[in-house]
């Protein structure tokens, strides 16, 4: 896996806060990532050195991880988040029910976000696509949030983004 | 938890004589559809702006994605056929994304600049940021806390609210409280890093975790509408050039029912016996001095009227006298030695006062401070606490 050296030993996250539901019922209020977010964010923000923004970046980034699995739109199965914490670092472990096409398309797009020209792409997405695809969404998260994104699909039909937020650092 | 909504609506504005965009809250739509009205509003600022639109960012507290896409594509768009104009996208230093997401505009437009719009905070925030200055402040709390722990429970304070203390400075005002009144969650503000990281320093070094010590701009927070059961804001309205600005943040901030408790001074009336009159009349200089630097250190006694027209009800007002008799006199001298040197040794000085003026000045306080040693003497500085509820 690329990226991986410099990771930290999965044992060595702590888990902070999950939460899971039916698809269906996440999928039933676009409101849902926004306060999912939000709640989430507050809780595990408290202890941090500033936990006012400290929140309000990681709310920020989740609520795009969610919003890209309300856009993957399958209504079957369940959506998972687990948060954990290693350091100044938050792992996001996002599962969903993603369709067979739809995993090729995933692949790739994680995969642009270690890309050497991942900063160009995020640029001319801004400057020429209408709406953010999902792929634009990822290298926002790189670029803006100094995020590393994987994708784990060992556990079919969902796959799961595994995003590593360095925020801590970020929010001086 | 507190069950607050979640959801803040987002507020967009447009002022054509400042040629500013504002648009301020939450904005996490699902399709640009759903701003559209918005984004009208924005291209229909551009049609009407010469020269330069600013776009205001700096209560921006969520954009997503979806969101900043369609705001970024009317200005690069208008970047590409309007040569004429130039766009100023103004963020704040408290939230940290958003100078980081629009910057990248610059990068295709050179048209679009990003200012970090850094308060200024009040005219004379640097004489009181000096970290020289920070002892003192802990000396001053120590003597107010004598009379305040006995106050606050009159204006409301009880053990498991929640609570803000707003300009919090080196912190020290919410380790007491927290020990004394048990709140279920404190969060203290202030827009100064060095006083922050003292703060954090001084709770990490008692084993303290559970205060929010957060960075931000009192006069617009990240900080969620009526949160807060009670909400503190020490000695700071009356350094701050609109205090009623910073008095709507607060009111904002409290929840219904809940009650914004403020302290502040009348600087003409430090007092002293023996040598009375010098020392009034160098505190009478004070306030003239204070004012010059558009900060009205007099304001303890508008406290009510600024709560008043704030919207508070069931306002309570009392003032209370720190002393030389309240401990160590020594204390207070200190106290009294800080202020010389910060306001005849500083400020004094950047005004341009003559030599004549600033040893007249410095004997006032030296005065204070010899009535404060004296075994006969007495010596006071008079605050006012008020406190007013924010109707439900
Ligand atoms: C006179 S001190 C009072 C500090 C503290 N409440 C006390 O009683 O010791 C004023 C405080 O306001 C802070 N301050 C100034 N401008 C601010 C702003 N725009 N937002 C938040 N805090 C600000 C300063 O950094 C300073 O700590």
């Amino acid at each position: 896996m690329h990226g991986a050296e410099n990771q930290p030993t999965e044992a060595a996250f702590e888990p902070l806060l999950q939460f899971e539901m039916e698809m269906g019922a996440f999928l039933s209020d676009w409101n849902h990532c926004d306060q999912l977010s939000t709640f989430m964010a507050r809780m595990i923000s408290h202890n941090r050195t500033d936990p006012v923004r400290h929140s309000n970046f990681f709310s920020s980034a989740l609520n795009e991880l969610l919003e890209v699995s309300f856009r993957s739109g399958s209504p079957d199965g369940r959506i998972g988040c687990a948060v954990y914490r290693w350091g100044p670092t938050e792992r996001v472990e996002l599962t969903f029910p993603c369709p067979p096409g739809q995993r090729q398309f995933y692949r790739e797009a994680v995969s642009k976000t270690r890309d050497g020209d991942a900063h160009a792409r995020y640029l001319d997405s801004i400057s020429t696509d209408l709406a953010p695809s999902r792929e634009a969404v990822l290298l926002d998260l790189s670029i803006n949030f100094d995020a590393n994104v994987r994708l784990d699909e060992s556990d079919p039909p969902s796959i799961t983004l595994v995003v590593d937020l360095p925020l801590e650092g970020v929010v001086r | 938890m507190s069950t607050t909504a979640f959801a803040v609506p987002f507020k967009a504005e447009f002022d054509p004589n400042s040629q500013e965009f504002a648009i301020s809250g939450v904005v996490r739509p699902r399709s640009a559809d759903e701003i559209a009205a918005t984004i009208s509003m924005l291209k229909g600022a551009i049609e009407e702006v010469r020269g330069v639109l600013y776009v205001n960012v700096k209560r921006l507290v969520q954009m997503n994605n979806t969101a900043y896409h369609a705001f970024a594509r009317v200005l690069l768009d208008a970047c590409r056929t309007r040569s004429d104009i130039r766009f100023v996208v103004v963020t704040s230093s408290v939230v940290g994304w958003t100078e980081r997401m629009f910057a990248h505009l610059n990068k295709i437009e050179p048209q679009v600049t990003v200012e970090v719009y850094d308060s200024k905070f009040y005219p004379g925030q640097s004489f009181v940021e000096n970290t020289s200055f920070i002892p003192i402040l802990r000396t001053q709390t120590k003597m107010t806390w004598r009379h305040e722990r006995a106050i606050l429970p009159r204006h409301g304070l009880r053990p498991g609210m929640t609570m803000a203390d707003i300009c919090c400075g080196i912190g020290d005002f919410a380790m007491l409280a927290r020990k004394e009144f048990q709140p279920a969650r404190i969060v203290a503000l202030d827009h100064s890093k060095a006083s922050l990281a003292y703060a954090r320093d001084v709770a990490s070094g008692f084993g303290v975790t559970d205060i929010e010590y957060t960075y931000g701009d009192a006069s617009e927070m990240l900080l969620e509408d009526s949160q807060f059961d009670f909400v503190t804001c020490r000695h700071s309205l009356q350094i701050f050039n609109q205090p009623d600005v910073l008095l709507k943040e607060l009111f904002r901030i409290c929840k219904p029912g809940g009650r914004v408790y403020i302290t502040n001074e009348k600087n003409s009336h430090c007092l002293g016996e023996p040598r009375a009159q010098s020392i009034q009349w160098t505190y009478n200089e004070v306030a003239k001095l204070f004012s010059h630097f558009e900060m009205d250190v007099e304001l303890g006694p508008k406290s009510k009227r600024y709560l008043v027209d704030a919207g508070f009800d069931d306002i309570i007002v009392e003032s209370f006298m720190v002393t030389n008799l309240d401990g160590d006199p020594h204390d207070f001298a200190d106290i009294i030695a800080a202020w010389e040197n910060v306001y005849a040794g500083e400020m004094a000085v950047k005004r341009g006062d003559p030599p004549e003026f600033i040893d007249r000045f410095r004997q006032g306080f030296r005065d204070h401070i010899f009535a404060a040693l004296h075994p006969k003497g007495y010596a006071g500085w008079p605050i006012w606490a008020a406190s007013g509820r924010k109707p439900l």
